[in-house]
């Protein structure tokens, strides 16, 4: 999964030209979106899962810490989805409710994408905005940093983290998002050098408004077309990297649980038989990635649309 | 052509001193030494063990020897967990396996990606355009460690064709999973960057003045088009180098393998920081490096890049 | 017989937002030798013309009707055909000599693969070829410049370049889409002399294709002024510009200011071209026609002769035309009708 930058520059290039035209970039988009069948299916997905996610402990029989121990030891047998017993999703290798289970999975997981997605906008789109608007030296100090830090093998660096600092959620989050930000800086950097010199900008600065204060309220709201889109597409990236982390067992740690970690479970015990262990942590992380994945593409084409 | 190079290495190299002090730095802010375990050693054994590990002496001093060490002799130090071992054996053990399957699964991603791209876009909106787009968004959603147990599912558990695990270097059965796990994302992301990369380039002014030419449409393709339409795909390579390696970590657990992503993980969980730092500047300088032959082909390419 | 006979040619497009009708029944024909200038606004349609005749239409374009060339069918012809007549008797060049050349490749590549394909030569004396050239269409150290790349030359520089390439094989038929549409005023004029003196010294026909009257009066023998993608009016550059027949024309002629006529004021045509989504039932220009009558909304009218070589597409009478003499009724549709 790959965010494409070509077309996110793109993306940016026409939100600036269509501010310089006057025109309001969302006024079709809306209707471009809503004609998208993709993105109105990932939408309703993303809902889908969004309700699983909340009320989904109000259906469930068993909680996810409860151990059921009339499936304990036969799982492969006993603990097979069943509507009968409670266990919708079957259990999982101790005899714990899959179905709360993932309802739990899902909460984190999507946590954790929404979260870390949304530090590595906050993070990217004001460090972007502050060279571009600062320039000079500072800009080329900054940008350079980013040049830097994109060759660090981050996966690594966060896995160390991790260790050293305790596996807690909010490391998990913070690190997650902290990994995220440079390529999304790049592009504000260039959209906010070419609103730069735009009248509305240099009337601000002529009655004194502070650069602070241009960047928060002039520039930042005219990059929210990119912003949201990045921030979109973010969201599953973010769910693939705590997912990974997960999987290898150095990400959330038990009583809790989330995609990647039910996943690694799933796949370590399918030979015995209990392949819905596997199945529906599975079947909810692939959906919901379609669903962000269409999402936002289907935003990004609608605010910037190839034929025009 | 040297100069562009020369310059390229004058930030790269900082760049890679910068990140062994960086993890350098971060072991020592970690809460405890790499010696506190669930039980107290005696404070003699642990002064002794600072001593040999030269954890006694100042930070700078420290970070010194590291970085010297490690750029003149290549040498990452002992383990801290494994006394008799050095991190250099533990690197050397797994780093041609990764380098095999890593390298194989590479050139499978590139290939199959960009050839996969190529076709759909000239077939734009034919049943193999469908199909190509149909593989590349359903693979997208297939990272490697959802390939692993699928691929395991089928081909050992279900068919029983292939070692569901383990590592020899005259079985290439032992290569195939591995291979594909690792490389049916990026597969997908190159194989959609190269679509969209192809479908714009085929669309602009120059390939029109090409046709206007009287070429054969192959020709126009392989002579006009293909060269800048790579140009997007090259500058994805170096971030599909790093998750791959980083990919790695899962494929040597999942499918125990021996890379050096397993002396990764198992020093995670017994923090052992040497092992971990090791890795982490071994990967570190490879993706330094890689991006710098990037770079290199990228200008090689386009010639509005100013040497 | 015509160098090339266009007949009831239509260009149409597959969008998202429904068949964009670009170019419709177009009849045009450049005899041996001549040229032909296709006058009309941007959206006119007159550059999917051309690119209809060398097959070069888009994907999602679609062409009908017929074009011979030299008796040869070659409107949707199979590629092969089409690649036997493309550069080497008809050839083109484009409106942005920026990007229609290869930035990726060496000048001296373009041309002299032009001349590998079609005549087969060798590629170091493709290249002693291309340098010839370069040098007759006046690039200064064509020799020692052959083997940079487009980005390397000025705009000017560029577009000569690319006619160099299009002149390589000797087309009886050169296309010149907007040649000096994106290059600076004093280079415009460099250009069309260039292009003027090579039509005479290989003896090729050319359709010239622009939205600027001034470079057509300057080097073309017919006009055919184009207006919603069919042509409005034809004839020969004198009697054309001197007794515009059409009210198009003569907007198009009344938007150019003249330095002899201090004082008059510099009319432009009022509204905008019509949407070619969903073209109008009657006459395209209707909305903004000074001259329009009651049955222009809803008929169209055809293209017509009335004097020799002269045809226009018009209901207005001739007369009325000529003499500038609007109808009566305009005062008080113009007040009903912003």
């Amino acid at each position: 999964m790959v965010i494409e930058q070509e077309k996110m520059q793109r993306l940016a290039t026409r939100m600036v030209e269509e501010e310089v035209k006057g025109r309001s970039p969302w006024a079709d988009a809306r209707k471009r979106f809503l004609r998208n069948k993709a993105a109105m299916a990932g939408l309703v997905i993303l809902i889908l899962v969004a309700l699983f996610a909340l009320f989904g402990d109000m259906l469930a029989v068993w909680s996810n810490e409860e151990l059921d121990f009339s499936v304990m030891g036969q799982v492969a047998t006993m603990g097979a989805p069943s509507l009968e017993n409670g266990h919708y999703f079957g259990t999982d290798d101790l005899g714990r409710d899959l179905f709360s289970r993932t309802v739990q999975g899902t909460q984190i997981s999507l946590m954790v994408g929404i979260v870390g997605a949304g530090i590595a906008v906050i993070v990217g789109t004001l460090y972007g905005a502050t060279a571009g608007y600062v320039g000079g030296r500072t800009d080329q100090f900054m940008m350079r940093a980013v040049d830097i830090l994109m060759s660090v093998p981050y996966m690594f660096v966060l896995i160390l983290l991790l260790v050293m600092f305790g596996r807690s959620i909010a490391m998990l989050f913070l690190g997650i998002g902290l990994i995220s930000w440079l390529e999304m800086s790049r592009i504000v950097r260039g959209q906010t050098l070419s609103l730069k010199n735009r009248e509305f900008i240099e009337a601000a600065r002529a009655t004194g408004v502070s650069t602070w204060k241009i960047i928060i309220r002039h520039i930042v709201p005219n990059l929210l077309g990119v912003v949201a889109v990045y921030a979109t597409l973010l969201v599953p990236l973010m769910i693939l990297t705590e997912s990974f982390i997960s999987f290898l067992g150095l990400g959330v740690q038990e009583p809790l649980t989330s995609w990647g970690a039910l996943i690694s479970e799933g796949a370590g015990t399918m030979n015995y038989g209990t392949l819905w262990q596997l199945a529906f942590p599975l079947f909810f992380f692939v959906i919901t990635l379609f669903g962000f994945f269409f999402v936002g593409d289907g935003l990004r084409d609608a605010l910037d649309p190839k034929d025009r | 052509m040297f100069a562009y190079i020369m310059r390229r290495l004058a930030v790269a190299v900082p760049t890679l001193l910068l990140l062994i002090v960086i993890s350098f730095v971060l072991m020592h802010l970690a809460p405890g030494g790499p010696f506190s375990q669930e039980r107290e050693l005696p404070a003699r054994v642990l002064a002794n063990l600072n001593a040999k590990y030269g954890l006694d002496e100042p930070l700078w001093r420290q970070i010194v020897n590291y970085v010297y060490s490690i750029v003149i002799h290549f040498d990452f130090g002992p383990s801290f967990v494994y006394p008799d071992r050095t991190v250099n054996e533990l690197l050397a053990d797994g780093f041609p396996v990764t380098l095999t399957y890593g390298s194989l699964a590479f050139l499978a991603a590139v290939l199959v990606g960009v050839g996969l791209g190529v076709v759909a876009a000239i077939r734009h909106n034919s049943w193999l355009d469908y199909l190509a787009v149909g593989i590349s968004i359903g693979a997208q959603v297939l990272p490697n460690f959802v390939m692993a147990p699928i691929l395991v599912l089928f081909f050992t558990l279900t068919w029983r064709i292939l070692p569901g695990g383990g590592w020899s270097f005259s079985d290439p059965s032992f290569w195939i999973m591995p291979v594909i796990a690792l490389a049916t994302s990026y597969m997908a992301s190159i194989a959609r960057i190269t679509r969209s990369s192809m479908l714009e380039v085929l669309g602009s002014n120059h390939i029109r003045t090409a046709r206007a030419k009287g070429m054969p449409e192959h020709r126009v393709i392989l002579r006009h088009a293909l060269k800048p339409a790579m140009l997007p795909v090259i500058s994805y390579l170096g971030p599909v180098f790093v998750s791959m390696i980083t990919g790695s970590v899962v494929i040597d657990i999942y499918f125990s393998t021996g890379g050096i992503g397993k002396a990764f993980v198992e020093s995670a969980l017994n923090r052992d920081y040497a092992v971990m730092m090791g890795v982490t500047i071994l990967i570190g300088a490879l993706t330094i490096l890689f991006n710098l032959v990037v770079d290199i082909l990228y200008a090689w390419i386009d010639p509005k890049i100013r040497y | 017989m015509a160098l090339l006979d266009i007949n009831d040619l239509s260009v149409s497009f597959r969008t998202n937002d429904g068949v964009v009708q670009a170019v419709n029944n177009v009849s045009l024909s450049v005899d041996q030798g001549e040229t032909l200038g296709v006058v009309g606004e941007s959206g006119s349609g007159k550059s999917q013309l051309s690119f209809a005749i060398m097959g070069l239409l888009a994907r999602n374009g679609q062409a009908t009707g017929s074009v011979r060339f030299d008796g040869q069918e070659i409107l949707n012809a199979p590629p092969k055909i089409l690649n036997r007549i493309r550069a080497e008797k008809i050839a083109m060049i484009f409106q942005d000599p920026m990007t229609s050349l290869n930035p990726y490749m060496r000048v001296s590549d373009q041309m002299a693969e032009v001349l590998t394909l079609h005549k087969g030569m060798s590629r170091s004396k493709a290249v002693t070829e291309s340098v010839r050239m370069l040098d007759a269409v006046k690039i200064p150290d064509a020799k020692g410049r052959v083997r940079l790349y487009p980005h390397e030359f000025s705009g000017g520089m560029r577009q000569r370049v690319m006619i160099a390439m299009a002149l390589l094989c000797r087309p009886s038929l050169l296309i010149a889409d907007e040649p000096t549409t994106a290059l600076d005023v004093t280079v415009q004029a460099q250009i069309m002399t260039l292009l003027a003196e090579l039509r005479r010294e290989f003896g090729m026909a050319m359709i010239l294709i622009t939205h600027d009257l001034g470079v057509v009066a300057g080097s073309c023998e017919r006009v055919a002024v184009m207006y919603g993608g069919r042509i409005r009016e034809t004839g020969p550059v004198g009697p054309l510009f001197e007794a515009p027949a059409h009210p198009y024309t003569q907007g198009l002629l009344g938007a150019i200011p003249r330095i002899d006529q201090e004082g008059d004021e510099l009319s432009a045509i009022p509204g905008s071209p019509p949407n070619m989504t969903r073209p109008p039932a009657g006459c395209a220009f209707e909305p903004r026609c000074p001259y329009r009558r009651e049955d222009c909304a809803c008929q169209r009218p055809m293209l017509d002769a009335f004097a020799p070589a002269r045809a226009r597409a018009c209901f207005a009478p001739l007369d009325d035309v000529l003499q500038r003499r609007l109808p009566q009724a305009q005062t008080t549709m113009q007040g009903g009708q912003p």
